[in-house]
């Protein structure tokens, strides 16, 4: 390994994979270091356990944890280390980052997402910010992700729909479920538009990546044959071929290094056997997901920052943003459906591929009298892991365990006789002071570094949104005739939805980055994943992390080709 | 993108379930709180609803004879459905107690139990757990589900009994797929090879 890099790309997520990809095929130097290890796709099985009941894709608590402080009932706020809580805050740690367990449910942002302070005014509580750049912006780069991510779809005009300057996704949509129709008939009955939503899957075979096999198990799994739009299989193969790319895994990068002239010289990063290295680079490019992109920072003080690296006006990890929101279910008993309806319910593989956005901006005097922002509501069928499923069934309805014979009759039922659907809500988290990122003063990792401790605290407003949206999802199951019809908003923070912390603006005093990612107050340091988003908008964050990386790795690019 | 919680007893498996977080929060916490303070426990710790006289229990048991016996009881086998034994249970469990991914206080909780309830046996019934019939098994163990303690050792051998059954056969339960068609579960595909479970990634 060389020790000197154009470019040093911490994290290799869709935050940190486009940079590489870019930056590499126009021939500069770049290392990326990776904290996990580098799974490859000769590794990915559909294995419950180690997807979804050991810590394999993630770290062990008692090694690395955050804390998480919550609010209790009379505002204060109890922190508790997770490794005390079992609440687990990792996503995927490992080369490609989360994005390899993504279901890849693909949405843009819309123009209004950019300009939320100006469209809406000002929300008591919040500290919603227009964005430094517009839609038009961005929108040549979701075209981009598109095509070099890979994602498939079918587009048709609505009132809703984010402007595009191609015509249609470069790859038909998935294989859709049966299910996905008689949603569709609910919605044209109540007057709703279902939305034939987008995925980051490979519907035909495309660079040497293979199609869907349509196995019904996506989300929180490895892809087996790379047909998902991962960092990993999208990007970091082609970045290593080009030749100019070197990714190394296991290695811990616990300090930016800079010098008296505010400069980042050097990455220190912990190797597998503990052993402490530094790699030199001109550029160096952040992306380790939010919550550890702010606590990089914070961990990273030098001569001229003593509050840590881009923090001299003390922004960096505030505004943390989750996805609110929240999920509803209802089931299908196949006793109610005909035997041609039950044989379609049954089939496991396609996907389901739709969501509402009919009340992005909810115009709705009854809930306020200014329009406001809403969000979407996406239909998805529960998770088909059988042990996590089985495992709810041992509690009976007093809260009491249930074993024996009766704990397999209703294991019969559970499993035999209905399947559920369910839908859940993206909403916009209003950024606000009780939802940020510190170190915390006495909990360290194994490498002797302080942990993230992360406060976060929900604004109410995100919380009505929230069950205004999560009714309209119940209305679409009624109409369909499923039962047991439950669902409402949630203030619990979904740690794969996390974004923020480090705030694009153009003043240094309230925000870290400025228009282009890049520090205000540290000439050679950027961050791309999604904690440049000041504000969230109302839809998974992967499509937007991938498109603004791109755009920022042009932005370098452009600037080292001078 | 499925929004995920963080979820006690499911890792980090996604999850659709929103509504009481402060709920499952503050069962997690007296869980956890209650594994990380088992060194050196006791059957007071264990069932401390039970006021115990110290028993003839002998220096030696047979853990997993316990261990197994409780399976069975928790998951019966029927002619027309697979219980802990069909299923693998016991196997299973064992390679759950020998593995390095799983909690160390967890595992080690697991295997204490059944000497927690061997000495229950014994103060109660003056007989070992695996003299004692049907009946008065579901009694003991009902009297243990009863304490938050005793109910925490159950929950745990129920939780990795749905393991065995529902698994993939790659890690010794849940024989030829057994499991999966009781329930009329379509497993995934690919399914891991023996070199390719967790254990043996060498990534």
């Amino acid at each position: 390994m060389n020790n000197e890099y154009d470019v040093c790309v911490i994290g290799s997520g869709a935050g940190g994979g486009p940079v590489a990809w870019t930056l590499a095929r126009a021939g500069h130097s770049v290392l990326v270091l990776e904290k996990g290890p580098w799974f490859h796709t000769q590794d990915f099985y559909k294995d419950e356990l180690a997807c979804c009941r050991r810590s394999v894709y993630t770290p062990e608590l008692k090694n690395e944890q955050h804390v998480l402080e919550d609010e209790n009932e009379d505002g204060s706020w109890t922190a508790t280390p997770t490794s005390e809580s079992g609440r687990d805050f990792w996503n995927g740690n490992c080369v490609g980052g989360s994005s390899n367990f993504m279901s890849g449910f693909f949405h843009r942002l819309k123009p209004v997402d950019f300009h939320q302070l100006s469209e809406f005014g000002p929300l008591a509580g919040s500290n919603r910010v227009d964005w430094p750049i517009d839609y038009e912006d961005l929108e040549p780069y979701y075209d981009k992700v598109e095509k070099i991510i890979g994602v498939s779809g079918k587009f048709s005009q609505h009132s809703n729909a984010e402007p595009r300057s191609s015509a249609d996704f470069p790859f038909p949509p998935t294989q859709e479920h049966a299910i996905s129709g008689w949603i569709d008939d609910a919605c044209a009955q109540l007057d709703y538009h279902a939305l034939q939503v987008p995925r980051a899957i490979l519907s035909r075979p495309h660079n040497k990546r293979r199609s869907c096999e349509y196995s019904g198990y996506c989300g929180s799994y490895g892809c087996a044959s790379n047909a998902k739009g991962s960092s990993r299989a999208a990007l970091l193969n082609d970045a290593v071929n080009t030749g100019h790319c070197h990714i190394q895994p296991h290695s811990k990068v616990d300090k930016l290094i800079s010098n008296a002239k505010g400069q980042v010289t050097a990455a220190r990063y912990f190797d597998r056997q503990g052993e402490v290295h530094q790699v030199r680079a001109k550029i160096f490019v952040v992306a380790c997901q939010a919550i550890e992109s702010s606590r990089l920072l914070l961990n990273s003080s030098g001569p001229r920052c003593p509050q840590g690296l881009a923090n001299n006006h003390g922004q960096v990890g505030r505004n943390l943003l989750f996805s609110a929101g929240g999920s509803g279910s209802g089931d299908f008993a196949y006793q109610d459906l005909s035997a041609e309806k039950q044989q379609q319910l049954k089939v496991v593989g396609p996907f389901v591929n739709r969501a509402l956005d009919d009340w992005y901006v909810i115009h709705d005097p009854a809930f306020r009298q200014q329009a406001h922002k809403g969000g979407i509501v996406e239909f998805l069928f529960q998770h088909p892991n059988p042990t996590g499923k089985a495992n709810s069934v041992k509690w009976n309805s007093d809260g009491k365990l249930r074993w024996g014979l009766p704990l397999k009759r209703q294991l019969e039922s559970w499993f035999t006789t209905d399947r559920t659907l369910n839908f859940e809500v993206f909403n916009d988290w209003q950024p606000n002071d009780n939802c940020f990122v510190t170190l915390d003063p006495k909990v360290k990792d194994q490498w002797g570094t302080p942990v993230a401790r992360v406060r976060t605290g929900i604004h109410p407003f995100d919380l009505q949104v929230g069950d205004y949206l999560a009714e309209k999802g119940k209305a679409v199951l009624k109409q369909m005739g499923a039962v047991r019809i439950r669902g409402g908003a949630s203030s619990s923070p979904p740690p794969n939805l996390v974004a923020g912390g480090c705030r694009f603006g153009s003043d240094p005093k309230t925000s870290v980055l400025n228009a282009d990612c890049r520090a205000h107050d540290v000439d050679n340091l950027y961050v791309t994943d999604a904690s440049f988003m000041p504000t969230g908008g109302a839809v998974p964050y992967t499509w937007t992390i991938y498109a603004n990386a791109f755009r920022v790795a042009d932005i370098i690019s452009a600037r080292m080709t001078g | 993108m499925i929004r995920r919680n963080s979820v006690p007893e499911s890792q980090n498996e996604m999850s659709d379930s929103q509504s009481g977080l402060q709920q499952w929060h503050s069962q997690l916490l007296s869980r956890r709180r209650f594994l990380l303070g088992l060194a050196g426990g006791s059957v007071a710790a264990l069932f401390p609803a039970v006021c115990l006289p110290l028993s003839s229990k002998p220096a030696t048991i047979d853990e997993w004879a316990i261990l197994g016996q409780v399976q069975q009881h928790l998951l019966p086998d029927e002619a027309d459905s697979p219980g802990a034994v069909k299923i693998h249970a016991l196997d299973y469990l064992r390679f759950v107690v020998q593995d390095p991914w799983v909690d160390a206080d967890e595992r080690q909780f697991i295997v204490q139990g059944s000497h927690w309830l061997e000495d229950l046996a014994h103060s109660r019934e003056q007989t070992s757990f695996l003299l004692l019939d049907q009946a008065r098994r579901e009694q003991l163990l009902q009297q243990i589900a009863d304490s938050s303690a005793g109910e925490n050792w159950l929950s745990t051998l129920l939780l990795y009994l749905m393991e065995a059954l529902l698994t993939d056969p790659a890690y010794g339960g849940n024989p030829a797929g057994t499991g999966w068609q009781w329930l009329q579960h379509t497993p995934g595909y690919p399914r891991p090879p023996a070199d390719k479970i967790y254990p043996k990634l060498n990534v």
